[in-house]
């Protein structure tokens, strides 16, 4: 049984050290109007297993779309993505997933909501317990396990929400915005906390953001995608080192390099966005 | 510009209006206001009912609140009208749970496979177009004059409010919940109790709050039709041979009873809806 005070599971890796492989994978949606509206074209990603992984992109293109495309939440419409080497068909439960709203059942305190993943197949009782308060102690929620969702402050959600779909141990963890709608003090102090909890647990995150700052501080490398249909642009390894300080992120050796090489070609993008 | 301001309090069932809570809060002045207004207002509309009968109007037209009073204390205590009242009873705690489990359940099949939905959605709404009640008249000659027509009128009223209620809750309800439940490999029972019911709770209480007064319209069209006993069956042999006060008892014997179960499924929609402590987001034009 898994004892959540070692290191969590280990991100099985395929073969050839890949957790993650998006081949050729494009989206088309069907809009009202029967035009097609194009989200993604031709994305090729490799994801190593361990890797920090983040997504970059102008509003609207098709960042999320590739993590729900990776979720299995929906399929390609062509190409595939395989997930540890086999494809993905239907809804990947090997994955955690980390909404842009917290999305924490309401209906369930916060010890229900981070149990909640927690099948009495794979966990006993007392490891379920254990689990649990390791990851409520982990996400700083320590006596508020029996709240509801909405006594709890925006942060605390945010918080809960991440622990709930770590605590069952995917290995795999895909974050759409989570920190968006949070005022910059507690997303500096969540980055800081998820930063830590990766570096026990090291699982493979994919982490979407509009924010530059927040894909540089975070990442091992930095994907670059392009104004609607969404393509990659470049990938940009990020070759700073850990464990980072979030807090003064722009002193780093190595950040001022990464930074730039992502707005310059960013900036490009804003452009087209613009007119 | 619009300002928002969050406040925190329990959420209340929908009883827990505005005014409910004025009237609440005896210690303000304005909810001394209300409230004695409010005595008032009853007092003032029974004093004149009294004074009227027998004055202005023949009594066996309107009865009187003494009237009224006596009558019902000597149905109760003489009379046959708690065995009335029983029959009733029976044939409601019977149709209602039947109608209500059936039209939730029917609500979530629905909502889970879009194939039934579309079949079987024109049929529904076609049935739901007719006038329920009229049918009454066809539950005496299939289930004949007891109670099993009853409950059946009674059943008929309460599914369809519980069945669109409960429907329109899964097509209403958040998919993502369902979507992060299965995702976490939460699936079968656990997904339909613990996830899908708890996001369409709202809507399902509704129904079933919302059908209670037509499960007792149910029962006493039913006796209305034909019947030998129960507080329809009352109510209208009393309105034939004019006995007026007892007419008024009838009624407010169903007054009581759609109290009673409201106040009760209230009950249980609160301690169910608990985790409904909300922020509450009131807009204050500046």
């Amino acid at each position: 049984m898994p004892d959540p005070a070692q290191t969590a599971t280990e991100s099985e890796p395929s073969r050839n050290g890949f957790v993650i492989r998006v081949q050729n994978a494009s989206k088309v949606f069907q809009t009202p109007s029967q035009a097609n509206l194009g989200a993604l074209t031709g994305i090729d990603l490799d994801i190593r297993a361990g890797e920090f992984v983040t997504v970059v992109g102008p509003s609207g293109c098709g960042k999320s779309t590739l993590l729900k495309l990776i979720a299995g939440f929906s399929a390609c419409s062509a190409g595939r993505i395989l997930f540890q080497d086999e494809e993905v068909r239907g809804l990947n439960t090997k994955v955690g997933y980390v909404p842009q709203e917290s999305k924490l059942f309401p209906w369930l305190t916060v010890e229900e909501n981070v149990g909640f993943g927690l099948s009495p197949k794979r966990y006993s009782r007392a490891d379920r317990e254990r689990q649990v308060s390791y990851f409520i102690n982990l996400a700083g929620l320590s006596g508020f396990e029996k709240y509801y969702p909405a006594q709890l402050s925006g942060g605390m959600g945010k918080r809960a929400s991440i622990v709930r779909a770590l605590a069952y141990e995917p290995p795999v963890i895909l974050m759409d915005e989570p920190f968006g709608p949070l005022d910059a003090q507690t997303r500096m102090v969540l980055q800081d906390e998820l930063l830590k909890i990766w570096e026990q647990k090291r699982q493979t995150i994919v982490f979407v953001t509009h924010d530059l700052v927040e894909a540089v501080a975070l990442a091992d490398r930095v994907v670059v995608m392009t104004h609607r249909p969404g393509k990659i642009k470049d990938v940009i390894k990020v070759p700073m080192d850990r464990p980072r300080n979030i807090f003064e992120i722009h002193r780093q050796p190595g950040f001022d390099e990464a930074y730039s090489r992502l707005w310059t070609i960013f900036r490009h993008e804003l452009n087209i966005g613009a007119h | 510009m619009p300002e928002e301001i969050s406040q925190t309090r329990t959420q209340g069932t929908s009883s827990d209006t505005g005014a409910a809570t004025a009237a609440k809060s005896p210690l303000t002045m304005r909810g001394v206001t209300v409230t004695l207004l409010r005595t008032a207002i009853v007092v003032g509309f029974f004093s004149l009912w009294e004074i009227a009968s027998g004055r202005w109007i023949e009594p066996f037209l309107i009865s009187s609140p003494s009237r009224i009073f006596s009558s019902m204390l000597t149905g109760f205590t003489d009379g046959d009208l708690l065995q009335h009242t029983w029959v009733t009873f029976i044939e409601i705690a019977i149709g209602f749970p039947i109608g209500a489990i059936s039209g939730i359940a029917l609500g979530y099949a629905f909502g889970r496979s879009k194939l039934l939905a579309e079949i079987f959605e024109p049929i529904i709404i076609a049935l739901n177009g007719i006038p329920r009640t009229a049918l009454a008249p066809l539950f005496i000659v299939w289930l004949g004059i007891g109670l099993w027509s009853k409950v059946g009128v009674v059943f008929l009223l309460t599914f369809f409010l519980n069945f669109f209620n409960t429907y329109t809750g899964m097509r209403q309800m958040d998919h993502e919940y369902v979507d992060l439940a299965s995702l976490m490999g939460v699936k079968g029972w656990k997904l339909t109790f613990k996830v899908i019911f708890p996001a369409i709770s709202p809507y399902v209480f509704t129904g079933i709050r919302t059908s209670i007064p037509f499960a007792v319209i149910g029962a006493i069209v039913g006796e209305f039709v034909a019947a030998t006993e129960g507080v329809g069956f009352f109510i209208r042999m009393s309105a034939g041979i004019f006995k007026t006060a007892d007419v008024f008892v009838g009624i407010i014997v169903l007054m009581i009873m759609v109290i009673i179960m409201d106040k009760f499924a209230a009950a249980i929609e609160k301690r169910a809806l608990r985790w409904q402590t909300q922020t509450e987001h009131i807009q204050i034009q500046a």
